[in-house]
């Protein structure tokens, strides 16, 4: 699952350009799967399993990142730009990016600390200020290589680290999109529906769509969520810890969730030794905001890998809560396949 | 002399190489290597690195200095989490979600600390150095087996061509400095200066200063030229404190440096079609130019600046040609001052 993490992360794909990261999952499906695109991108795969299902159950993880588009060029050659996604302006100063179709080198400038005044000394610039600087001398020699509408991302290599750690950008959510590739090269017990969705980052647009399509029973979102789990961080306020296996949500700022599914991922993770954990803040949303109000309504489970440093270029995740999720949501498929 | 491949190459080596502050061994290695193609190079008490050439003219001192900024760990948390406190100016404002490498007794890969959504309060303040911590993945016995108080912490930098001549990597502060003295001694070679040259890669111009003291203590050159890095035009940054990007070498002016050595420069740099600016500075340099200057009985002192933006960052840009420029020019001022005519 780890290699295919990798590859998945290699690629980029902001909301709305998931392209790349499409092409990659349905080069990898077996030909037993079926699959379309919709008009939104989303992937829409099904796979029989041995047996009918009683309800329809959609697994959902989406294809997109957060990451920048270019909106002008100065007449120095610098790029102005906006971000797609939530990114805060603390993880931008002074990282370097990849910009364009070609994706070609570039860093997000920022005023020397030697030159700023005390005050701006205390504080994140203006988001507004930052520029990318791709080495271009002139607006003509910039618009070469990028055009506004070109996208950029993070330039952040993937490593794995400390005890069975992993960093990379983009984990939001190709580890998702992992999970169900792991799934889909299983033999699986009921017939089940996988929505690799698009534009996540910017609205959730692409699930509402694939969620009308589909018409399931249920859903379970696969997603990777905020762990506070840091020094000086304490009790609740760690919200979910690294290493303490899948992360149960019972309410986000978009979800309120369905209070038997969110019983029955605890009682399956106890009967079967796998490690769960509850999410310990209302925070942060996904999918599962439009999936559970698609059509006539949809019970929803949010199961989410811990993840540090969500949305910056370096978010971190622990193998073995992949293991723990992947075993976890087979099962929470094939009960909710027959509930 | 090496093509200008070869050249970006050697600086992007120069660049990848440890020497945080005090702990300049692994690039004082890498740099005596370069320097002893030219000269016989030693090492003194503090860890500068000197070469000497012989010559029956001006004795000039050519220093550039070796260390980069970084961070020092205080302490290992029984947690994994390392703290640690900044080892030259390190810019806060670029620490959250970094990459680092810690230089324990192998290599730990970490990342910096992030204050999460929920705990920043939407907030735009730079949180306190002693708020980040450095996150290793590491179970404390394990950090601590491998970690110790003292050891130095690298951000880690993604090393990139840009377009045309620009590169971007950490630590252009100060090897571009290192690379145009080097790239001077280059151009040299195949010219007659009978000058006695010093060359000084010294230690510690990030912290205490203390390298290019000691270093140009011990020689008796009559003339000095530093080699540092400004600060490059852009956004934000007033012009008067400034030189665009790829418009050549800045020549210092200031209370501290000689000024016909800078009038000389700019003479120079005229007659040789070498682009260049005028670098102004009203007090103090900034740079080691001032304790080379008034080192034992005091030196006619000169600085020569290689422009670069985003300073202290580890997506520091520079222009290659603005280190070509800066090397020939030091290259024309040694002709200058030992050349032979008419050989």
């Amino acid at each position: 699952m780890t290699d295919t993490l990798k590859e998945l992360c290699s690629l980029y794909g902001v909301s709305g350009r998931e392209d790349s990261v499409r092409e990659y999952i349905v080069s990898q499906l077996s030909p037993d799967c079926e699959y379309s695109v919709d008009n939104p991108g989303n992937l829409l795969v099904f796979k029989k399993g041995r047996k009918r299902p009683k309800n329809t159950v959609m697994l959902a993880a989406h294809m997109d990142e957060v990451g920048f588009i270019v909106t002008y060029v100065t007449d120095d050659g610098l790029l102005k730009f906006d971000n797609v996604g939530g990114i805060d302006v603390s993880v931008m100063t002074g990282r370097s990016v990849r910009v364009g179709e070609r994706l070609i080198p570039g860093v997000i400038g920022v005023k020397p600390v030697h030159l700023l005044k005390e005050e701006e000394k205390k504080e994140f610039p203006e988001r507004d200020s930052l520029y990318i600087d791709i080495g271009a001398k002139s607006r003509a020699e910039a618009e070469e290589f990028v055009l506004p509408g070109d996208c950029a991302y993070f330039d952040s290599d993937f490593v794995t680290f400390g005890d069975g750690l992993i960093k990379a950008r983009a984990l939001d959510d190709r580890a998702g999109c992992a999970l169900m590739l792991r799934m889909l090269a299983d033999e699986l017990e009921y017939d089940t529906w996988f929505a690799f969705t698009t534009q996540e980052e910017t609205g959730t647009g692409g699930a509402q769509a694939a969620a009308y399509t589909i018409d399931p029973a249920y859903a379970i979102v696969l997603e990777t969520t905020t762990a506070a789990d840091i020094a000086g961080v304490e009790g609740e306020k760690r919200v979910c810890e690294l290493g303490g296996g899948p992360v149960i949500s019972f309410m986000d700022k978009r979800t309120v969730y369905s209070r038997e599914l969110y019983g029955a991922a605890f009682e399956h993770a106890k009967a079967n030794g796998i490690k769960a954990q509850a999410k310990t803040q209302v925070a942060g949303g996904n999918d599962a905001g439009v999936i559970f109000k698609s059509r006539g309504g949809v019970s929803v489970l949010a199961v989410s890998l811990p993840c540090r440093y969500l949305h910056s270029p370096s978010c971190v995740i622990k193998e073995s809560d992949m293991q723990e999720t992947y075993r976890l949501v087979k099962l929470l498929a094939e009960d909710f396949s027959v509930r | 002399m090496r093509s200008t491949e070869e050249f970006k190459k050697l600086i992007f080596s120069l660049c990848d190489s440890n020497g945080v502050s005090g702990d300049e061994e692994e690039a004082a290695a890498v740099v005596s290597r370069e320097l002893s193609r030219f000269m016989p190079v030693k090492t003194d008490t503090l860890g500068n690195v000197t070469g000497e050439r012989g010559g029956c003219k001006t004795h000039i001192l050519l220093d550039a200095h070796l260390d980069r900024i970084g961070m020092i760990v205080t302490s290992v948390g029984d947690d994994g989490f390392i703290m640690a406190a900044p080892c030259g100016g390190v810019d806060r404002r670029v620490l959250p979600a970094a990459g680092v490498i810690i230089l324990g007794k192998e290599k730990v890969f970490g990342v910096v600390t992030s204050t999460p959504p929920h705990l920043s309060k939407g907030g735009k303040e730079v949180p306190d150095f002693d708020a980040f911590s450095v996150d290793t993945g590491l179970c404390g016995d394990k950090a601590k087996e491998l970690i110790s108080p003292g050891d130095r912490i690298l951000l880690k930098t993604n090393q990139r061509r840009l377009i045309g001549s620009r590169i971007s990597s950490a630590a252009l502060d100060n090897r571009a400095g290192v690379a145009a003295v080097l790239r001077c001694l280059e151009m040299l070679e195949d010219k007659k200066s009978d000058c006695k040259l010093t060359v000084l890669f010294s230690v510690q111009e990030e912290t205490t200063g203390g390298g290019a003291k000691t270093g140009s203590f011990s020689s008796d050159a009559a003339e000095s030229i530093t080699v540092d890095v400004s600060f490059a035009a852009s956004p934000g940054i007033p012009a008067e404190k400034s030189a665009p990007l790829g418009n050549g070498v800045m020549i210092g002016f200031a209370p501290s440096l000689c000024r016909e050595m800078s009038k000389e420069l700019v003479m120079l740099a005229e007659e040789n079609s070498i682009p260049y600016s005028r670098d102004v500075m009203g007090g103090g340099t900034g740079t080691n130019a001032e304790s080379v200057a008034f080192s034992k009985g005091g030196k006619r002192a000169a600085l020569l600046s290689i422009p670069i933006r985003n300073m202290h960052t580890p997506v520091e840009v520079c222009d290659v040609e603005d280190i070509e420029n800066t090397a020939r020019l030091m290259c024309a001022y040694i002709m200058k001052k030992g050349g032979v005519v008419n050989d």
